[in-house]
């Protein structure tokens, strides 16, 4: 590959490293290590590409445009009022007895929508690490764990998701479900570690030995131990990530 | 969709849309228009969305769709891929007087990038999406996504250039300082 062709391939590598672990970028990159001259002209464009981006990203969109989306969405729901009238109470009657039957025959299709919703949550909460931060001795101890070198994901871990909540790991919420999140190091690559009550997400993860998975463009490994679901995320992927499992 | 999910949603997208929209759109309130559109269209038909894990990926494809409905609607169509070829060679300002320049004359320098390059590199810049995403949503082939991000740049440092009244830290363009070593 010339240096040419390799700073065409470079000017799509994002300059937050999301792409790090994308093989496309691999000789591209292999190639600005090897040139001394391409490889300072990569450092001056990700520095030029990281500035434009945190410009772009402080524009603040309209103060009231967030609610006006969720406005509209709620609009978007039928008026409360029509359905008094006895005509449109048959017809909702009917509708309740076939939605009620597609739910108790399809339960999978509304539970996909929750799931993937949740999935695209945890991308973007994973993207944005500078978020994350605060631990108590629970997530420290499960931290410790994770961190071991000889740990596999899906060995047993200290886990009592209770104190976790309270005493450690930081806590989101998805829906009015807790969800915890701790950060963990293996040789010198950070991960972020999901974990969720298998109650509350029941069709979220079936398998009890962690399988690989595409989270939008990162990668998890997902698994449960029927009480709680585990989902630790790289960014830095695929590869690194299996050297944990 | 649940009223709290279809919250969550908004919450992880609606800022990075609304940065996708306004560079299309080039004004804010048809930036937000844009914006809720897409979360309207979401609400009605999201639930088909059969790959659950590219729900970001449709949000901004359905945005951009949107963008291009619209204007088909209200415009003439510019033939974009006719369009002159930008500045190959610009000046480039040094990161220093990027990172001191306000950020809507950043946002309007990008503006004056033309907008067959200007789309792909909103996108790339959000970061929101890799090269791959990026083809998919524009619905072009990669090799195209990387020359257009390669141009659009080029443009764009133009046109940051030509903003910089303050006349100081101009330096040869990243091409040319390879091209001068050799």
């Amino acid at each position: 590959m010339s240096p040419e062709d390799a700073k065409i391939i470079l000017q799509a590598y994002r300059p937050d490293g999301s792409d790090a672990g994308d093989a496309a970028f691999a000789e591209a990159l292999q190639v600005a290590k090897d040139d001394p001259l391409l490889g300072r002209w990569f450092e001056k464009q990700q520095a030029f590409d990281r500035a434009i981006a945190l410009k772009i990203v402080s524009i603040k969109p309209p103060a009231g445009l967030r609610a006006s989306i969720l406005a509209a969405e709620t609009a978007e729901k039928p008026s409360p009022f029509w359905w008094v009238q006895p005509r449109w109470m048959a017809v909702a009657a009917g509708l309740m007895v076939a939605v009620v039957i597609v739910a108790l025959y399809h339960p999978k299709a509304a539970r996909a929508a929750d799931d993937g919703s949740f999935l695209a949550f945890v991308a973007d909460d994973a993207k944005h690490s500078e978020r994350h931060g605060g631990r108590g001795e629970a997530a420290g101890a499960l931290q410790a764990a994770l961190s071991q070198p000889t740990a596999h994901l899906g060995d047993p871990m200290p886990v009592n998701f209770d104190e976790l909540r309270t005493n450690g790991c930081r806590s989101l919420s998805f829906g009015g479900r807790d969800v915890l999140e701790v950060c963990f190091n293996r040789n010198g690559t950070w991960f972020h570690c999901y974990i969720v009550r298998h109650d509350d997400f029941p069709s979220l993860i079936a398998q009890a030995r962690p399988e690989i998975e595409n989270l939008d463009h990162y990668k998890m490994a997902a698994w449960t131990n029927s009480a709680q679901d585990f989902l630790v995320v790289s960014v830095a992927g695929e590869a690194a990530l299996r050297r944990l499992l | 969709m649940a009223g709290d999910d279809f919250r969550q949603l908004v919450d992880a997208y609606y800022e990075g849309l609304y940065r996708f929209a306004l560079s299309l759109a080039r004004n804010p309130s048809d930036a937000s228009d844009l914006t809720q559109q897409t979360f309207l269209i979401w609400a009605r038909k999201g639930s088909q969305l059969r790959d659950l894990s590219k729900v970001k990926s449709w949000l901004f494809t359905t945005l951009y769709r949107e963008f291009l409905r619209g204007r088909r609607r209200s415009q003439q169509v510019t033939a974009l891929e006719d369009l002159p070829p930008g500045e190959s060679d610009p000046a480039a300002p040094e990161v220093d007087v990027v990172a001191g320049m306000d950020a809507d004359l950043t946002v309007a320098a990008l503006q004056e990038v033309d907008e067959v390059y200007r789309t792909p590199l909103t996108l790339f810049y959000l970061q929101e999406l890799s090269y791959k995403e990026i083809a998919e949503t524009l619905e072009v082939p990669i090799g195209t996504v990387m020359s257009r991000l390669s141009r659009g740049k080029a443009q764009l440092r133009a046109a940051l250039d030509r903003r910089d009244s303050r006349g100081r830290n101009k330096v040869l363009p990243l091409d040319s300082q390879m091209e001068g070593k050799r």
